[in-house]
């Protein structure tokens, strides 16, 4: 007999088949071993049921391939959020959630002993009707003041249950909650509050939207309320061949909206040193003691980034003046006003010069240079010249422009071949 | 001492059986429920198995909250309060300039921290032009377009093109579109036979008007199948799949560890699709369609007259 569920207990595993379906969607089920392969045919068909059509697969010359395929400017919801509603519960569970929340609905205090009797008079209805104990009953209730739904005041020795009142006005927070869901950190939450309301169309739509870090909104939310208690937090942090523990100081997150990544910016106690962290790599957060100069390390932190083109830091925090200069020299035509937009809106810390009529210069100076190339790369059939301090990062830009020209046969031998089929025809 | 907190999230109270659950005993409550009404509500709430799942161990007793003649011993219609994390997160928003779009306020949220501030996080590669939340106007015209998507209103929309004239037309508004990348909000419309996306941006005067317009078909938009060669140096394909997350893609492996990826774009964002492509320098090679391939060639060749490499 399957024990198999739609509900999990833990996320962290079905995070991790989310990122590899979604994000890659290249792993066959003969590449797990024979004791995980139980559990990927679980979590596929987990997956199946919470994503639907949005899951295909591809069979290869190493098995079948599962990925998830989603164009998320034509889905106005987050699909990925479902994951976060699939937690298991027991039949107690949910009948005590629905029968408690019931004998609150009046917004009066109630004593556990009041609760307790109307739990049993309810459930009396039934054939075979499931008794509670009072540590139960109790532990629930703690459970929900902890939540927020409930709130707890004494009475004498006793104390008293009420249900915190109620509050968001639907029709005037519907486009609010659901725009914010979408482009907000742990846009997630927003998506529980939609699903208290009738589900009804949507007003916007979203384009350049990477939705890959729903995955990790539990592991931000801890990580912004360590930052907001300015607390020291214990992570588990894997790398592609190391799993490692690791005690940071959350200062920052660095969210780029062109690549996908989210990054935790931390200072990193061990080394002394501010190090950058892929949040999707991080799990287990364990909120530890505060930090007393968590200011003084955020406001040092934040004297770098005139000199952050990314999240590249400098590797000694002592030496801020360790920049790479980047310089660029454009051609841009008339009618090509465009280009000097897209230079103006995209230089981030780096400067815009016109030099003549035809020419602009794009000056920078960062931590890492190297983090630049793939933009500079945009500009391609345009450049005049480009120079960088770290000549191993202007070696490195030339030779693969270089390589660009072979792999499309520009000026090398295949272009003189096509030069001459032509000049034969 | 450290301080293992409760899974604020993940936790079952948001969980999609909760939340249909909730949404049927309503229903009964409401009088003359059927069977097939809690089916559609389980469809329409929970997941693709749930049916089978969740409405037996609802109405056979497992769990304790309907009778097999479809009433019910909760006397009320379940209401969830917020929680206090989603008080964080909604008192988080009023730090953000976008919340004044939406006529809300804080009301019920004095006392409570927000979830992140804007020192918490930054958005550090979003372009620097983008619209302008904290102008009246554009606050109001923004305001018109949302009430007359949720009126079913015409709009007449006065504008500047991108050729700096002022122009004036008459649409049904659609839905807003907003890029995170550009941060700029644009409006597709319908029953306007030249101006199918607008920048909110670009508006100057916007009303509603009452007389209607042909609702047509939205045109769909066209895509085509770029095909992709990604290397397996500099850890390209990791970085080439998240940077494409967003799109319909299929990836194979190859023998030697590199990756073939083919994804779905609309024609309309070809020229954007070019650079894109070309950031990943000769780490992502164009495999087809042909005509892509030589967009990306010709740059390469003018980059090659200006005589640098």
């Amino acid at each position: 007999m399957s024990s198999y569920s739609e509900l999990i207990k833990n996320f962290e595993r079905v995070r991790s088949y989310m990122r590899e379906f979604y994000v890659y969607g290249l792993k066959s089920r003969e590449e797990y071993d024979k004791k995980s392969a139980r559990s990927y045919d679980d979590e596929r068909r987990r997956l199946e049921s919470w994503l639907g059509d949005h899951m295909g697969f591809v069979r290869t010359a190493e098995g079948k391939s599962v990925f998830i395929s989603i164009d998320s400017r034509s889905s106005f919801r987050n699909p990925l959020y479902k994951a976060w509603k699939s937690k298991s519960f027991t039949d107690g569970d949910i009948t005590l959630h629905f029968i408690l929340m019931d004998l609150l609905q009046d917004g009066q205090p109630h004593l556990l002993a009041q609760l307790m009797e109307g739990v049993d008079a309810r459930l009396a209805e039934f054939e075979d009707p499931m008794v509670f104990d009072e540590s139960t009953v109790r532990k629930k209730l703690k459970e929900y003041c902890a939540l927020g739904l409930v709130e707890s005041t004494r009475s004498g020795k006793r104390s008293l249950y009420r249900k915190t009142e109620l509050w968001l006005e639907e029709e005037s927070w519907r486009d609010a909650v659901h725009f914010f869901s979408e482009v907000a950190p742990c846009g997630v939450i927003g998506s529980f509050i939609e699903d208290r309301w009738v589900k009804k169309g949507a007003h916007f739509g979203f384009k350049h939207h990477y939705i890959t870090s729903a995955m990790d909104s539990d592991v931000l939310a801890l990580l912004f309320l360590a930052m907001q208690k300015h607390c020291a937090v214990t992570v588990t942090c894997d790398s592609r061949h190391l799993r490692t523990q690791e005690r940071l100081v959350p200062l920052r997150v660095l969210i780029g909206v062109q690549n996908g990544r989210q990054h935790l910016v931390a200072y990193h106690t061990k080394t002394d040193s501010f190090r950058a962290y892929r949040i999707d790599y991080l799990s287990e957060v364990v909120l530890e003691q505060t930090v007393p100069r968590f200011e003084e390390l955020r406001a040092e932190l934040a004297a770098l980034r005139p000199g952050m083109w990314g999240v590249s830091m400098p590797k000694d925090r002592y030496d801020r003046q360790s920049t790479e200069r980047v310089e660029m020299i454009l051609r841009v035509e008339q009618g090509e006003e465009h280009i000097v937009s897209r230079l103006e809106r995209e230089k981030r810390v780096g400067l815009v010069e016109r030099l003549d009529q035809h020419r602009y210069r794009f000056t920078a100076e960062v931590y890492d240079a190297g983090e630049m190339i793939p933009w500079l790369r945009t500009f391609i059939c345009r450049i005049e010249d480009i120079r960088f301090s770290n000549s191993l990062t202007e070696r490195r830009f030339k030779k693969d422009i270089e390589q660009m020209y072979r792999l499309y046969g520009i000026g090398g031998e295949q272009e003189d071949a096509r030069k001459e089929a032509e000049r034969d025809i | 001492m450290p301080e293992r907190r409760q899974n604020v999230i993940f936790n079952e109270i948001h969980s999609a059986y909760y939340s249909a659950v909730s949404k049927i005993i309503s229903r009964i409550l409401e009088g003359g429920a059927s069977e097939e009404d809690l089916r559609r509500i389980v469809a329409e709430n929970a997941f693709g198995e749930s049916g089978s799942t969740l409405l037996p161990a609802l109405t056979r007793g497992k769990w304790q909250l309907v009778h097999p003649d479809l009433s019910t011993p909760v006397k009320n219609p379940p209401q969830l309060p917020l929680t206090l994390i989603e008080k964080q997160w909604l008192k988080a928003l009023f730090l953000d300039p976008r919340i004044r779009l939406f006529s809300v306020e804080p009301t019920g949220l004095e006392g409570v921290e927000p979830l992140f501030t804007p020192e918490d996080y930054l958005i550090y590669d979003r372009y620097g032009d983008g619209d302008r939340y904290e102008d009246e106007g554009y606050i109001a015209r923004f305001r018109t377009v949302l009430s007359a998507m949720e009126q079913g209103d015409g709009l007449q929309i006065e504008m500047i093109d991108r050729r700096g004239r002022t122009v004036c037309f008459c649409c049904m508004p659609k839905r807003l579109e907003y890029s995170e990348r550009d941060d700029k909000f644009r409006l597709i419309t319908q029953g306007s036979r030249f101006y199918k996306t607008v920048n909110l941006g670009r508006m100057v005067n916007c009303r509603t008007v009452e007389r209607a317009l042909p609702q047509e078909q939205e045109t769909p938009p066209v895509y085509r199948t770029l095909t992709l060669h990604i290397l397996k140096e500099r850890n390209t394909p990791e970085r080439c799949l998240l940077h494409f997350a967003h799109f319909e893609k299929r990836a194979e492996r190859q023998e030697d560890g590199s990756l073939v990826v083919h994804l779905r774009y609309d024609v309309d964002e070809e020229p954007e699709m070019v650079i894109r492509v070309l950031s990943f320098g000769p780490l992502v090679e164009v495999l087809a369609p042909q005509d892509f391939r030589n967009l990306i060639a010709e740059r390469l060749k003018k980059q090659k007259s200006c005589g640098l490499f």
